[in-house]
């Protein structure tokens, strides 16, 4: 991964005196409450519900084992010994006391870590694919581009102050497991028909309350040209996008607004200008990046610990199973890539202890060459895990409760924090999420459901991004009590979609009921093979509200 | 109300005009909001005296553009620290060939004052309440710089 030199390290640090300086002023007087909270939110630090929220960027989900014991730490020391993982790949920590936080600061620092950038209205965190590297399907390693990106974005002196917050997310390939059309911007890349590998360019896709699919705004676009033209959209951006209204300030409400045609015409006018100018990426700079993201020592010899691994999945049905749902595959014949779920039983989803995250680091120093990565789906992966190694690491998981063979399952969720941490929800999450979980306990069932991704956002912020999960769950608020609305049929992958609703929002103690009787729809119109989403897809909705709304007798 | 160019506090020559005392001012050193400067563009691009122009987010920096040999200062305007639009109309005035004075006023206080010089501004108009002579230490807390900007167009990997 991407190792900080001289410069990146003055710059972390002297980020985090100049908060420090910023945090003190605040305290004695001068500066201005709300424009504090513009410089704390730059820095990732929100006022919540019960205490300040921090949050730390894990750039692009990649973190080494050094990182994860470092959070611990601070988990310990200036927290309640949890931190959370959330679907922008980042981490964040409930207690912090605002004071102490430029002091977390410099001990992340210590770690090549950081939380700049995390919220406010500017350039965020980007995000990519957490197979990245590994996936047979990938034309190109997307983190090379990540770091450039993140580089690139990073104090970024004229974005720093944009209509509203800015989030870019990269894939290698076809494959989409960043949720990139789902972004302002989405860069996918692709190979032209001269053979020459570039990006497509999707712009203005978002969710909240407007959600929008992005759209298309270059086909290809040549690799050195790639920081000229982000540059260029964003300029657009921020001189175009409404600043009157924060709903409307996104820039998925200025493409449409302006239509895609005449947003790319400005685009292309100003790229022309910037073009040849000094953004333009220079061969010894990509080449010098990637030389950060190449192969660890595969052994040649971990094909090997196939058989072994054969005999192992026989043997234990357990473990067969975790092998089955949990596990990827690797480019690389003998390596698989493991997820570790942070959905267990009855826990906030994404939530991890001081103690796991210590563990954690030690199993990637044993099994993943000390790397980490952590996915927009709230858990975290060992990317590169040799087959005769699944078996001990599974039951070291096991023992740490992280080996709940559920990925990719309904208890897989997505869950925001909801009003039980963010003052902005709604409705509770976290206690419809434990609801579901008790409903949904037999595995055998959730492995006969198969594939199906289930989302709930506390708010219509959708920071669970429920409107593109197979089965999403939105926390609304009636008369003070809360409810919840569904929608069926959104994907965040290549075939992306909105969800559409079912109906009515129904209370909270209906949910996992409303949840069974969904499943059951798909139970009884599935054809052989047929995933949740492609049976939503055919039959259409109608059966669905049918057996919903069904008057009771 | 303390202007800042090039890092020291100076006097303020400028006179900004309104439309009831243009006329009498027409040939002094003024500062001509944009509506009046469109307006009166002929007259007063044939006066006496050096021409600056105030500009805020909501008019078009486009038009400035043919003018730009003629003004002496531009002033852009922050309406509020949270619109940022002012960043991007100095890069393109100065990307336009701008040498005069790039002035920011307005909502401009001690932490957006090394984005603004780094994006062409060098002069500063800070509000007195907002003042304090530590200041001046705004400038190059982060001394690294990943991008390139007005005041180096040279990105990390060409410095
Ligand atoms: S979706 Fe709403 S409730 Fe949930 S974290 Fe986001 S803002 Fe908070």
């Amino acid at each position: 991964m991407y190792q900080y030199n001289e410069q990146d390290q003055t710059l972390i640090n002297a980020r985090v005196e100049q908060y420090r300086d910023q945090t003190r002023r605040f305290l004695a007087g001068e500066i201005p409450d709300e424009e504090f909270r513009g410089l704390r939110l730059m820095n990732g630090l929100y006022i919540q519900r019960q205490a300040p929220m921090l949050r730390i960027a894990v750039p692009y989900g990649q973190m080494n084992s050094v990182q994860l014991r470092k959070l611990a730490d601070i988990t310990r020391k200036y927290d309640k010994n949890y931190a959370h993982f959330t679907t922008r790949s980042n981490v964040q920590l409930n207690w912090p006391k605002l004071e102490e936080v430029p002091d977390i600061l410099a001990e992340l620092a210590e770690v090549q870590m950081h939380a700049i950038q995390t919220s406010g209205n500017c350039l965020r965190n980007t995000t990519t694919d957490h197979f990245a590297g590994i996936s047979p399907e990938e034309i190109e390693d997307p983190r090379p581009w990540c770091e450039i990106i993140r580089q690139w974005t990073t104090l970024h002196p004229e974005f720093a102050y944009m209509p509203r917050k800015f989030k870019i997310a990269v894939t290698g390939g076809p494959e989409d497991r960043a949720a990139s059309q789902v972004h302002d911007i989405g860069l996918h890349m692709v190979k032209n028909d001269a053979g020459e590998v570039g990006f497509e360019v999707l712009v203005g896709g978002g969710l909240g309350r407007t959600p929008v699919i992005g759209k298309l705004i270059r086909e290809f676009l040549p690799k050195r040209d790639l920081l000229s033209y982000l540059e260029a959209i964003l300029r657009v951006y921020n001189l175009n996008g409404r600043r009157d209204n924060k709903y409307k300030a996104r820039i998925k409400i200025l493409v449409n607004a302006m239509g895609i045609e005449e947003f790319r015409n400005r685009v292309e006018a100003e790229w022309e200008i910037n073009r040849e100018g000094e953004l333009a990426l220079t061969d010894d700079y990509i080449a010098k990046l990637k030389g950060y993201f190449t192969p660890p020592p595969y052994a040649a010899d971990a094909v090997d610990g196939l058989s072994v691994l054969e005999n192992q999945l026989e043997d234990n049905a357990e473990f067969r199973a975790w092998y089955e749902r949990n596990t990827r595959v690797h480019k690389v014949a003998g390596y698989r890539a493991v997820v570790i779920s942070l959905k267990p039983h009855l826990k906030p989803p994404g939530d991890i202890t001081d103690v796991q995250l210590d563990a954690v680091a030690d199993l990637a120093d044993t099994f993943n060459f000390g790397e980490i990565r952590s996915t927009h789906d709230q858990n975290l992966v060992f990317a590169h895990v040799a087959a005769g190694d699944l078996y001990t690491l599974w039951q070291s998981l096991r023992d740490l409760n992280l080996a709940r063979a559920n990925i990719g399952t309904l208890t897989d969720m997505i869950v925001c924090p909801g009003f039980d941490f963010c003052s902005l929800a709604n409705a509770h999450t976290l206690g419809v999420a434990e609801q579901i979980n008790e409903k949904f306990d037999d595995l055998d069932y959730l492995y006969d459901i198969g594939d199906i991704k289930l989302n709930m956002s506390g708010c219509i912020n959708a920071c669970a991004h429920h409107h593109v999960a197979h089965i999403g769950i939105l926390g609304v608020d009636k008369g003070g009590e809360d409810y919840y609305q569904i929608t069926l049929g959104g994907s965040s992958r290549e075939d992306a979609s909105l969800g559409k609703i079912i109906g009515k929002s129904v209370p909270q103690a209906e949910v996992a009921d409303t949840v069974e009787k969904i499943l059951h729809v798909y139970v009884d119109n599935r054809l052989e093979e047929e995933r949740f989403i492609e049976t939503v897809r055919r039959i259409g909705l109608a059966p669905f509200k049918e057996r919903v709304y069904a008057p009771v007798n | 109300m303390p202007l800042l160019i090039n890092r020291a506090v100076v006097e303020d020559s400028w006179l900004l005009v309104d439309e009831d005392n243009l006329a009498a001012h027409i040939n002094d050193d003024i500062v001509v909001p944009f509506e009046l400067f469109e307006q009166n563009l002929e007259t007063l691009l044939k006066a006496d005296g050096q021409l600056g122009v105030q500009i805020n987010g909501d008019q078009d920096v486009n038009l400035l553009l043919p003018h730009l040999a003629a003004l002496a200062l531009i002033a852009i305007e922050f309406p509020a620290f949270t619109d940022g639009r002012g960043f991007s109309f100095a890069r393109i005035l100065r990307r336009g060939g701008f040498t005069g004075q790039l002035r920011a006023v307005g909502d401009v206080t001690r932490d957006r004052l090394d984005h603004m010089q780094r994006c062409g501004f060098d002069a500063f108009a800070i509000p007195d309440d907002r003042y304090s002579d530590d200041i001046l230490s705004a400038f190059g807390e982060v001394p690294v710089r990943y991008q390139g900007s007005t005041d180096d167009e040279r990105p990390i990997f060409r410095q």
